[in-house]
């Protein structure tokens, strides 16, 4: 699966995408189309990269940073000149330009990585040879045309153009024949070095990929993950950059969480407005933040790798497609057990399962799927609001409002008995008070015919 | 003549033709073959497709655009191909037109090209930041306002409008219509805080009131027949991100707690309202101003339309310099 893929999961990917400062098109295509790491030793990798970045950027004068990062701008896809190259093609002028181009780029980029000691963390493959061959009168300028120099013949036509424009178009086409001649030439000795300049190419990329990922860890706080061994992942200090972002606007503050989870389902329950979705969004986004080698919004975090992620929220827009909401979320809910029989190491989040349909048959259903997916080896949070008996899971709840104020910490508790807060909320957040009163007179009502009973 | 030190004062410029034929290709020609290439860096481009041998709609000739030796220029891929001059690549662009990527290149001996440059407004604007970094003094974009490209030549800080029998075949109507451009051109700039405000926004229309909050004018569709909005009276300021068009100013002008309102758009090229209503607008107290603004450095006039009809060129000059008060020339007469 591929960045691009996932890239518009409701956990808010794009947004870290978005603000991922990249010095070229090419940079953002190449990570657009990652495969998501499903491998401990590629995940490994990638952070030790990101790590020498992170210190390259701590460590070095802010004007040689602009300086790389100025150049990493005239990166260009050049894969079709590539192509072309290795296809024994003869290059046109703007394909021998593109190749020039890149190779004083990389050869600039080596030089100044390389007095920073960070030669081998991305390695630029040599293209010295290259730029030599391109650049025959030695100016190291990232310009070309068929140079005089290439061919005697050809310099002594175009003297001649210069001083006899009226003869220009006759000269040209012969000028051409043999500025012909040169780029096949050119084409030939340079075809050897087509792999080593498809390397340059894709290292130049990692180079802006990695400068950014680190310049976007420093400036949201985000951490180095360690990896987990044990099948268990845990968060401290978790937090959601886009919700975070949004609530730092109306001059609010986000409150962190701590949460882990191992393979036994876990359930979570809490008060409206507890936070609950923005908890299930937020390990959503780290898995996939890890996964694609990203920093994790947290001050600490632990996490197992995983093949696969699903993210069921409740509010998919399927109205296109023609299908209820209750309908949608359960084939969504279906496909995550399908996946759970076939694959290994899943990670579901279920945000409120069957929550549009009665509670008799809803209850039922989550309860039935908290069974359905236990023996799974699959980590699986999954909130809820109605009363189910957990079985093997694991419950955790929000801690609620205390003194008029909620707070999103999550606390275990040892049965996964819900809190019945919904009217004061609705009274915190000044509902019609007739609306409210009645509602609680009806359960009043309902709880003295119980105890009558 | 004059204008070419004129030209010289300012980083940008841009020839404009009113319409086809009105001389423009003409006018590009006479200023390229008097730019000091040698002493500065100066490049060439176009909105459009340019330079072709024939013109594509009339089929009457076209001067082909000769480049001197030294300078730069900007053109498609395809177009590049079939240069007819020694020239070194500088740059290639990485936006896409039908015609292939946009490539610059410095002309290493004098000779013919088919300029077809950046198609959009941000990639016009792209290209001049990069031929700043390349050192490039002057930018000469060649540009049309009756071609349908999103690339606005109001982006140059200066400009030259090309216009000619083909525009009116009569004289007056040809300085009367020629003036009402010649004011668009001059509108003046909208201050500095509205520019900053305004220049983000790129559609909608938009209004700020007498506290400067920014609203968005939701309902103005040309089936209402007033504007009508919470607010309306304590509006100082419209914003029209898209075209000025007769039925809006026209509301406007009829609206007791609007007439006063000073109206900003992005630059003259957005503006396609009649002579007649734009001035019972101005009368009646409202103001026009642009975000982006060119300084008019000349005009230069055509006499000859595609039809063969010609025009005294004299007393056209004479009565077109009178009217909008800048040197007005015949440029193949003067020769």
């Amino acid at each position: 699966m591929q960045l691009k893929n996932v890239i518009d999961s409701p956990s808010g990917l794009r947004f870290m995408l978005d603000k991922l400062e990249l010095q070229s098109g090419f940079a953002r295509r190449s990570l657009l189309d990652m495969e998501m790491f499903t491998d401990t030793a590629a995940i490994q990798g990638s952070y030790d990269v990101l790590r020498h970045f992170a210190r390259f950027l701590e460590t070095t004068d802010r004007a040689r940073v602009t300086t790389l990062l100025f150049k990493l701008q005239a990166l260009k896809d050049i894969r079709t000149t590539i192509k072309n190259l290795e296809q024994h093609a003869t290059l046109d002028d703007i394909e021998l330009f593109e190749l020039k181009h890149l190779a004083i780029l990389a050869v600039d980029v080596k030089k100044l990585l390389t007095e920073h000691g960070m030669e081998r963390v991305v390695e630029i493959p040599d293209l010295d040879k290259v730029v030599d061959i391109l650049d025959p009168d030695g100016l190291k300028i990232a310009t070309f045309y068929v140079y005089d120099s290439y061919c005697q013949q050809l310099k002594d036509l175009r003297v001649q153009m210069r001083q006899h424009p009226e003869l220009q178009d006759e000269l040209l086409l012969e000028a051409g024949e043999l500025e012909l001649e040169v780029r096949t030439d050119l084409s030939k000795q340079l075809c050897a070095f087509a792999p080593v300049i498809r390397q340059a190419l894709t290292a130049l990329a990692q180079i802006d990929i990695y400068l950014a990922k680190a310049a976007q860890m420093k400036q949201m706080g985000l951490c180095f993950p360690v990896i987990s061994t044990d099948g268990t992942t845990r968060y401290r200090g978790l937090f959601h950059p886009q919700v975070k972002e949004a609530l730092e606007a109306n001059a609010r503050q986000f409150q962190p969480v701590d949460i882990s989870f191992d393979l036994k389902p876990t359930l979570i329950t809490g008060a409206n407005m507890g936070g609950k979705t923005v908890v299930l969004k937020t390990v959503t986004l780290c898995q996939y933040l890890f996964q694609f080698g990203f920093g994790i919004p947290a001050t600490n975090a632990v996490i197992d790798v995983k093949s696969q992620v699903f993210f069921c929220i409740g509010d998919e827009q399927s109205v296109e497609k023609g299908l209820s909401s209750f309908a949608a979320e359960m084939r969504n809910i279906d496909a995550v057990i399908k996946a759970s029989r076939k694959e290994r190491k899943l990670l579901a989040l279920i945000d409120e399962p069957a929550r549009t349909t009665n509670p008799t048959e809803g209850a039922a259903l989550v309860a039935a799927l908290l069974q359905v997916l236990a023996t799974a080896d699959m980590s699986l949070i999954l909130t809820t609001h109605y009363d189910i008996e957990p079985g093997e899971a694991r419950c955790l709840r929000v801690k609620g409002f205390e003194d008029g104020v909620m707070n999103y910490s999550l606390i275990e508790v040892h049965d996964g008995e819900v809190p019945h807060e919904a009217l004061n909320i609705a009274e915190a957040l000044g509902i019609d008070t007739q609306w409210i009163s009645q509602a609680r007179t009806m359960i009043d009502i309902h709880a003295k015919n119980n105890r009558l009973l | 003549m004059p204008f070419i030190n004129e030209i010289l004062k300012y980083s940008s410029l841009s020839i404009v033709g009113l319409e086809k034929n009105t001389g423009k290709t003409e006018c590009l020609k006479y200023v390229l073959n008097r730019m000091p290439v040698n002493t500065r860096r100066i490049a060439v481009t176009s909105i459009g497709i340019d330079g072709e041998t024939v013109d594509q709609v009339t089929r009457t000739q076209k001067p082909e655009i000769v480049l001197p030796q030294g300078m730069y220029f900007a053109t498609s891929e395809a177009h590049y191909k079939l240069r007819r001059l020694v020239s070194e690549l500088v740059d290639v662009s990485d936006e896409n037109t039908s015609l292939g990527r946009v490539v610059t290149a410095k002309a290493l001996t004098a000779g013919k090209i088919l300029l077809s440059g950046p198609p959009s407004a941000t990639g016009l604007i792209r290209w001049m930041n990069q031929m700043r970094r390349l050192g490039v003094d002057l930018t000469i974009i060649d540009g049309a306002l009756s071609r349908l490209s999103s690339a606005s030549p109001a982006v140059s800080e200066s400009m030259i409008l090309a216009t000619g029998a083909a525009y009116s075949a009569n004289i007056n109507t040809l300085v009367q219509k020629t003036a009402h451009v010649v004011q668009l051109i001059n509108l003046p700039l909208a201050d500095e805080g509205l520019r900053n405000t305004f220049g983000a926004l790129d559609k909608g229309t938009w209004w700020l009131d007498d506290e400067g909050t920014l609203n968005e004018l939701s309902s103005v569709t040309s089936l209402s027949q007033n504007i009508r909005f919470q607010g309306m009276e304590r509006c100082r300021t419209l914003f029209v991100a898209g075209a000025l068009v007769d039925s809006f100013i026209e509301k406007v002008r009829k609206n007791k707690d609007l007439k006063h309102v000073e109206i900003v758009v992005r630059d003259f090229t957005r503006i396609f309202v009649s002579p007649q209503l734009f001035r019972l607008f101005v009368k009646g107290g409202g103001r026009v101003t642009v975000l982006h603004k060119s300084k008019l450095i000349a005009v230069t006039v055509n006499p000859t339309s595609p039809s063969g009809y010609v025009l005294d060129s004299d007393i056209l000059c004479e009565k077109l310099s009178e009217a909008i008060e800048l040197p007005v020339y015949d440029l193949l007469k003067n020769k």
